[in-house]
């Protein structure tokens, strides 16, 4: 794992709806070091989406510079692979078409690497319980067990930077746990972590948290 | 007055609209309606287009005359005790004649009066004549026809012209006669001079559209034998009208209505005889001579004929193409509720919703049908336009009969109303299905049992009727296909098609261990086959079936038009052939012009035909060649013989056998054939066989010998002898140096004359409609390729965003893509190819388009058509794969992800 981390200044992202101009996010500063799980909070239509969109290169913003640092900086977030910059995003992005075991797989296949992750696949479908629904596809598992495989693709290459859009929301609290810990882990490892999420205990577990309302960003917790 | 919110709007009202926020289902639902309209709105159309085709084209290979409705009087000159009629001045019935114009011009259509008439001594026109004597006294050396027409001199070559009124004279007659310009002819009692000479019109005018109507008076074919009566002209009515009566001819008076035959449909003929059928009631004409009257009615009766074939064909094709069109419409009918399906996916949030809280299957069908009337109704009339279209570009004729059109409108409502209740029933039952089925459930018992084994039954069911019946009938020498020989093949190839779609689909899983060790492009490609095998399985099927019939009809048409052709050049002997009967002396330039030979009317020993069972010495044809050149013009296949022709002409210059002439033959056993030409014996001997030899024009066998050791026939052997000139194209030439060797009454026969007799439209047409369903169900198969990709794009899309950021490239994506479409066209082109190999193998041989001529059907198959047919699948395929990869390409990753949300 090459050790990650990204700063963000003044990022603005506006969209239109129709003749309405939206503000998504409105001058956004944050950092991420290695090592670190960030939690970011907010409710709902607050902007998180659109910040992890913006840093996973899906979106750019308006106005701002956004900065990936250590081995990956000056590399625009679009061209990181997938050990430079893993994504849980929040419809999952499972592939329909390939088994579950076949999705966790995936990132290691497309670089000729399925051999040699093939191990760390299957432990990470046990670790999460999903190991005996592998040869299932995405439509006939739970989002709660699609969720998890997400997870568990994410994980599978070590990545320097993690992003998660509410990766415990279809958990119960020991699926969540486990998940929490597996990212938790991850940033133990050296990776930095932001996870977007409503769950508090998701919180608990952060080393900071953050929180967005109408498009701002501020340290800390909601009120 | 604004409209109210779409939920404030009543349901008939508010669904539409809502249906019209789903553009890919009404674009699918549209253009599968619009498949299926065309596809039973085709068969009217087609049958009516086939019958005027039938009609046109019939009419196209006769006199012009034959299309014209028409009145007239035909008319004795003299009554029975020799007095002239009507004073014999050329006034014949005038009042008659008016009336019979205005009667049709009172019917709104100008006819043209037509004093096309032939004073003749007897009632066979063809072999008789009037007696006229030449300046001498003496009789002409043959009899003559007297014969007058506006303009007829405007179409003769003059050879030596007069001034004034008399006779024109043909230069063979004033050869023979020694009549010159000025000679005076005598007829009865009155005289005419000689004022003009004319080239004979069956050497210099055969071919005249002027003259073809009367070709009867001076070609005499029927006669071939006799020489036909001269054919004297008159220069105007009132000297006809003076020698006629003299000589005790008649006289025929008519009103011809122009019609231009090649826009003519059978409705239209239909009419124009029903109108001449009142005006002859009218005009109070009997229609035969009964003794009370000098006159009587000539109607065109030839177009009732002409009319009558045009149905028969038309019959004949109906007992094809109806199940044709059945089967067509069927596969249309699944695509449709295919789109009612796609209509339940893309509606699937709502109908989930509706489902979840009680909505049964029956109202979910009620608002899909309320959601897609509006595509539906504007898909059939785009069927029924497009089938209009289509028949009037690609169809036998482009003049339907109206009943026709009417029928195909109700096609096309009967097909929006059958497609939007499939559509709707699948769409409701697919929308509670979905809504209802457990996670992980096992697919349904109906989709596991092998209904296409009901069409490999009904297959077998028809061919073993067949077994017992002709696969080509002959009704009134009109060449017609059996149904069961478009059915069987249909149903098998249908049936086989999806028992080895399913088989196929089966082994997917295996193939999807053995993708996992492949590229990523062929890893996805093969995991997306195999993620949705009733899909894969579809397409699969989509592509066999059109590959299969296409490569079917096309092989069978081709090889069917090939046997046809070989069956019309063993016939002609050669590509057409110039024959007399006239014993002429071959001058250098008829040898020069084509292959001379003779061909005799002899017999053989009892019991010599090799498959005769009949007692007596069988008939055959000997025909008496020149070796050396044979072989140049003579129509070939290897199929023939199992030597070459040159092998079986070296044969016919070998040595004798115990004294007897080599011969080669066909249809005779080996040894000596006992071979008599009329009375006089040839010592002969069989050396060499063939199956097929040319120039066979009876169902007799056929000896071939060479001529320069053929033993002198002598006229009293009584032998019939014909001298024949074959070519290899240009039959003008043979003509004139037959001509200009003395030849009379030369004949010629070529592949369209032949072809004419032998009536096959309705063979060609089968199959021609049989590939244009190919066609059909290849667009069929587009259309369900685009409903395949649409339907999955949303998947496709959304694992291919994911997967970028995965790190798939984006060539390798489109790499997928293709392995994925092209891989389903590959062996959906190898299935389809293995299936229509099948079928021909199966069938062609009892395709034989004519059971008394040979040879027995040959295979021809169209490579380069087939060639280009598995290009076209695979350049679709292509083609999809980039529009695939294209609607991937604009997607916006964030949306789509937003979306699946």
């Amino acid at each position: 794992m090459s050790a990650g981390g990204f700063t963000g200044t003044g990022l603005v992202k506006r969209f239109s709806r129709g003749a309405e101009m939206v503000t998504a996010l409105a001058g956004v500063d944050l950092r991420v070091d290695a090592g670190e799980l960030v939690a970011l909070v907010g409710p709902s239509g607050s902007g998180k989406s659109t910040l992890l969109a913006l840093l996973c290169g899906w979106e750019t913003a308006d106005e701002g510079r956004l900065a990936y640092l250590g081995p990956l900086a000056g590399r625009p977030p679009v061209s990181l692979g997938w050990p430079e910059l893993a994504l849980v995003p929040q419809a999952l992005g499972l592939v329909a078409d390939l088994s579950l075991a076949d999705n966790v797989l995936l990132p290691a296949r497309l670089r000729g690497t399925a051999a040699a992750e093939q191990a760390r696949a299957t432990s990470l479908l046990t670790d999460f319980r999903v190991d005996h629904l592998a040869d299932r596809y995405p439509h006939q598992a739970s989002l709660g067990e699609q969720q998890r495989v997400a997870v568990a693709r994410a994980l599978l290459l070590r990545p320097a930077v993690l992003l998660a859009d509410e990766p415990t929301a279809h958990q119960d609290r020991g699926n969540a746990d486990r998940l929490l810990d597996a990212v938790a882990g991850a940033a133990r490892a050296g990776a930095a972590v932001l996870i977007a999420t409503h769950d508090e205990l998701a919180w608990a577990r952060a080393d900071r948290v953050l929180s967005m309302r109408d498009g701002t960003l501020t340290d800390g917790p909601p009120a | 007055m604004s409209r109210p919110p779409l939920w404030r709007l009543a349901p008939w009202t508010r669904a539409p609209l809502l249906g019209l926020r789903q553009p890919a289902a009404v674009i699918a639902v549209l253009v599968t309606s619009a498949i299926l309209a065309c596809a039973v709105a085709s068969a009217p159309l087609f049958l009516s287009s086939a019958r005027s085709g039938a009609l046109q084209q019939q009419l196209s290979q006769r006199c012009e005359e034959v299309g014209r409705p028409q009145t007239g009087v035909d008319s004795l000159l003299v009554d029975e005790q020799g007095r002239p009629v009507d004073g014999g001045d050329g006034s014949t019935r005038p009042e008659v004649d008016a009336r019979l114009l205005q009667a049709w011009a009172d019917a709104g259509l100008d006819a043209e009066p037509v004093l096309a008439t032939a004073a003749i001594g007897s009632s066979d026109a063809s072999s008789a004549g009037i007696g006229v004597l030449g300046p001498d006294g003496e009789a002409l050396s043959q009899p003559s026809t007297l014969f007058q027409r506006p303009a007829a001199l405007d179409h003769v070559q003059v050879v030596d012209r007069g001034d004034g009124a008399g006779v024109w004279v043909p230069e063979t007659v004033a050869e023979q006669d020694g009549l010159s310009v000025g000679d005076v002819l005598s007829f009865g009692d009155q005289q005419a001079p000689v004022v003009g000479v004319y080239r004979d019109l069956a050497v210099a005018n055969a071919d005249d559209r002027y003259w073809c109507d009367y070709r009867l008076l001076f070609a005499n074919e029927a006669s071939a034998d006799r020489a036909p009566p001269a054919m004297l002209l008159t220069t105007d009515e009132p000297t006809f009208y003076r020698l006629a009566t003299a000589a005790a001819g008649g006289a025929v008076r008519l009103q011809q209505v122009p019609v231009d035959a090649s826009t003519l449909s059978v409705s239209g003929a239909r009419r124009l005889l029903d109108t001449q059928q009142r005006i002859v009631d009218d005009s109070g004409l009997p229609p035969e001579y009964d003794g009370a009257s000098p006159a009587v009615a000539v109607p065109n009766d030839r177009l009732a004929a002409v009319i009558d074939r045009a149905e028969l064909i038309q019959s004949g094709l109906r007992g094809p193409v109806v199940p044709v069109a059945v089967a067509g419409a069927l596969l249309a009918l699944v695509l449709v509720a295919a789109a009612g399906s796609f209509w339940a996916d893309r509606r699937a949030t709502e109908v989930r919703l509706l489902a979840a809280r009680g909505v049964g299957p029956v109202p979910l069908a009620g608002k899909a049908a309320l959601e897609l009337a509006l595509p539906a109704l504007a898909g059939a009339a785009l069927g029924w336009t497009a089938s209009r279209l289509l028949i009037a570009g690609l169809g036998p004729a482009d003049d339907l009969d109206p009943a026709a059109t009417t029928a195909a409108a109700w096609a096309g409502v009967a097909a929006f109303v059958v497609g939007l209740g499939a559509a709707s029933v699948v769409a409701g039952l697919r929308a509670r299905s979905t809504a209802e089925r457990p996670l992980g459930a096992a697919a349904r018992w109906p989709s596991r049992v092998p209904w296409e084994l009901l069409l490999l039954a009904a297959a077998a069911v028809c061919w073993v009727l067949l077994q017992s019946r002709e696969a080509i009938v002959s009704v009134g020498y009109v060449a017609q296909v059996n149904g069961l020989l478009v059915a069987f093949p249909l149903l098998a190839i249908a049936g086989t098609a999806v028992l080895l779609g399913r088989g196929v689909t089966a082994l997917l899983p295996r193939l999807r261990r053995w993708a996992g060790r492949r590229s990523p492009a062929v890893f996805l490609a093969v995991n997306r086959l195999t993620a949705a095998r009733l899909a894969t399985g579809t397409l699969l099927v989509a592509v066999t079936l059109p590959v299969a019939v296409l490569g079917y009809t096309a092989t069978l048409t081709a090889s069917s038009q090939t046997t046809l052709d070989a069956k019309v050049g063993v016939q002609i002997g050669a590509a057409a052939a110039a024959t007399t009967v006239t014993r002429i002396e071959p001058t250098p330039e008829v040898v020069a012009a084509g292959t001379y030979l003779l061909r005799y009317d002899g017999s053989a020993a009892e019991g010599a035909a090799a498959d005769s069972t009949a007692r007596g010495r069988p008939d055959v044809q000997v025909l008496a060649v020149d070796p050396t050149d044979f072989a140049g013009t003579a129509f070939w296949d290897d199929s023939f013989a199992d030597a070459s022709l040159p092998e079986l002409m070296a044969a016919l210059q070998g040595p004798e056998v115990d004294g007897r002439l080599p011969v080669v033959a066909a249809g005779l056993s080996p040894g000596d054939p006992g071979l008599r030409l009329g009375s006089a014996e040839v010592p002969a001997q069989v050396v060499a066989e063939a199956r097929v030899l040319p120039g066979r024009r009876t169902a007799d066998p056929v000896v071939l010998v060479a001529a320069d050791r053929l033993p002198q026939i002598e006229r009293s052997a009584g032998a019939a002898r014909s001298a024949e000139l074959w070519v290899r194209e240009d039959l003008s030439g043979a003509v004139d140096a037959l001509a200009r060797s003395g030849a009379m009454n030369i004949r010629t026969l070529d592949p369209a004359g032949v072809q004419e007799r032998a009536n096959f439209l309705g063979i060609t047409w089968t199959f021609g409609y049989l590939s244009a369903l190919a066609v059909f169900v290849g667009v069929i198969a587009v259309g369900g390729l685009l409903l395949y990709l649409e339907a999955r794009s949303r998947t496709r899309v959304s694992g291919y965003v994911m997967a970028r950021r995965l790190g798939l490239t984006r060539g390798a994506h489109l790499r997928s893509l293709g392995v994925e479409l092209a891989g389903v066209a590959v062996v959906g082109s190898v299935l389809g190819g293995v299936l229509a190999a099948g079928a021909v193998a199966l069938v062609y041989r009892r395709l034989d388009v004519d059971l008394l001529r040979p040879p027995t059907p040959l295979l021809d198959v169209p490579w380069s058509a087939l060639a280009g047919s598995v290009v076209v699948v695979l350049v679709v395929a292509g083609l999809a794969a980039l529009y695939a990869q294209r609607a991937a390409d604009r997607a916006d990753p964030a949306s789509v992800l937003r979306e699946d949300a």
